[in-house]
């Protein structure tokens, strides 16, 4: 049973991660309609910066993640800016802007192996390698330490949404682009804003991944993978929705590993598998958008 | 107040309009009238800025040219729109669509969101009963008094309707028709889209008559209703601007 709870506190790490980068997906898709592959990219940048920051410049946790946090919701401003808002002017077709996005995933990639070298690096754990035990439930101090960072961020993305006119302003986009301009609401600011927030959300999640995993300037795809897998699960239409999508992601991936009778090659597809299903049988994902029959 | 000069627009390559001439003055009301296709609800949109694209010409607000301004800045200088097809945001509730239509709303200018409930809620007493009720659940007269409630929440100066009785059942029609009589009582200056001369003719002071995307009439509404083929009129222009055409 122990075992059992442990690997859930596994399963609500990854989950969370997984989480963070569909909703970085989210936030783009919902208003502008483009889907982003390069969120990975960005998650990947994010742990990259927290190398610069908090590995190399030896600044606090508290400082260092808000700074990493900023800098790639500012690459994530850059990447509008650069390559979807020449797009988006000139009318060009709605598959451009996502190809032109693959485009700078690549760019994004060789920029960060070419400054950082092709070598694995690491962040050091914000809380040492301490483990926590709540009951029978136990895990490191850094799994603990992920989970309460993605609810806290899932609940103020989700008070945004829900509570504010900023957020409100999106979803109307998100509804209908033209009756949305057609109140006065600014397209362009709209989607610039979401390249804005979903770079800073992806970039925490690459912050918080980088303590426990090794940095590399390869591990953006797996990330846009397992993010896009996540919010197809649980739906483009609700902040929630993500974190579902990730969670059950995680689930059917880590007990997968653990207790399928299979080389754990084959039992890493078992993800897809699920993405196949949900594709096939339900692709609005668990949740639906409020208002969607 | 608003003048066009000159204005051709279309989509892609395809003109719709061509040499428009137009102006309104403040307080008027004035219609612009047209067949199916004749150009209206695109000449709507070329003045709000969306989904077009200009080719020549002026748009003339208070004295300045808007015809490159972004739609949500020309919103901002005080026009507001009820589109066609109303293009309410069916999954949220009235009250959430009412405070998005007041995302111009000038506060500098004294105007408060408040304010602008209550104006909006004693012109439509039934939005205020069903303010947290979704949007797309309400009926047809319903969604379209939402509409002009959501315009209105900018505090517009000038405020284009896009065939807003389109639809509707006789007596909604009844009760629109009253809140635009009150709202030009009121001397907030109204452009109205409308195919059915009846309706136009009960509202407007001068009417504006599109065929094939070229102003064919411009006239006092005294005048248009003392015209002999006042009932077969849009036929009676295109066929004089057809033998323009031909000779």
């Amino acid at each position: 049973m122990e075992d059992f709870l442990e690997l859930m506190v596994s399963v609500c790490e990854a989950g969370s991660i997984y989480g963070l980068v569909a909703l970085a997906y989210q936030i783009v898709l919902r208003p502008t309609g483009i889907i982003n592959f390069a969120a990975g990219e960005w998650a990947a940048i994010g742990a990259f910066a927290a190398v610069s920051f908090i590995t190399w410049w030896k600044l606090p946790l508290i400082i260092g993640l808000p700074m990493c946090i900023l800098a790639v919701g500012l690459v994530g401003w850059l990447t509008e800016v650069i390559a979807v808002q020449p797009l988006l002017k000139r009318d060009a077709p709605e598959l451009s802007p996502v190809l032109s996005l693959l485009g700078m995933l690549i760019i994004y990639r060789e920029t960060v192996s070419s400054v950082y070298g092709v070598d694995n690096l690491f962040v050091p754990m914000p809380f040492g390698f301490g483990r926590v035990e709540l009951g029978s439930i136990a895990g490191t101090s850094q799994s603990f330490f992920i989970i309460i960072t993605v609810v806290f961020s899932f609940t103020l993305v989700w008070l945004f949404f829900e509570r504010t006119m900023w957020g409100k302003a999106f979803q109307a986009v998100a509804i209908n682009r033209v009756a949305a301009a057609l109140l006065g609401i600014n397209l362009r600011l709209v989607t610039a804003m979401s390249f804005a927030i979903g770079g800073a959300v992806a970039g925490l999640a690459g912050v918080l991944l980088a303590p426990i995993t090794s940095v590399h300037f390869l591990m953006g795809l797996p990330l846009a993978v397992k993010g896009f897998t996540a919010l197809v699960i649980g739906g483009v239409g609700r902040v929630e929705g993500a974190l579902l999508g990730g969670l059950l992601l995680a689930f059917v991936e880590k007990v997968t590993i653990r207790y399928a009778p299979i080389p754990s090659g084959l039992a890493l597809g078992a993800p897809f598998l699920l993405l196949i299903l949900f594709l096939l049988l339900r692709p609005s994902g668990l949740l639906r958008a409020r208002g969607e029959q | 107040m608003l003048e066009i000069r000159n204005l051709s627009a279309g989509f892609g390559k395809v003109d719709v309009l061509r040499g428009i001439e137009f102006h309104v003055e403040a307080g008027e009301l004035i219609a612009l009238l047209g067949p199916n296709g004749a150009g209206k609800s695109t000449l709507m949109k070329s003045i709000i800025g969306v989904g077009i694209h200009h080719r020549q010409g002026e748009i003339m607000l208070d004295g300045e040219n808007i015809i490159a301004a972004s739609s949500h800045d020309i919103i901002g200088r005080g026009l507001a729109i009820v589109p066609e097809g109303r293009m309410i945001l069916a999954p949220m509730t009235v009250e959430d669509n009412l405070r998005l239509g007041a995302t111009r709303l000038n506060r500098s200018q004294g105007h408060s969101l408040a304010e602008m409930f209550e104006y909006v809620f004693d012109l439509f007493p039934r939005l205020h009963e069903r303010s947290d009720q979704i949007a797309g659940t309400l009926s047809g007269g319903e969604q379209q008094m939402l509409a002009i409630g959501r315009a209105l929440m900018s505090a517009p100066r000038i405020l284009l309707l896009d065939e807003p009785f389109l639809g509707l059942a006789p007596i909604v029609v009844q009760e629109i028709l009253d809140a635009l009589t009150m709202l030009k009582e009121a001397g907030l200056t109204q452009v109205l889209v409308e195919q059915k001369l009846d309706i136009a003719l009960a509202l407007a002071s001068r009417a504006y008559v599109l065929i094939k995307g070229e102003v064919a009439l411009m006239d006092t509404v005294k005048s248009l209703a003392a015209r002999k083929d006042l009932d077969n009129l849009y036929f009676a222009l295109a066929s004089v601007r057809e033998t323009e055409e031909i000779s």
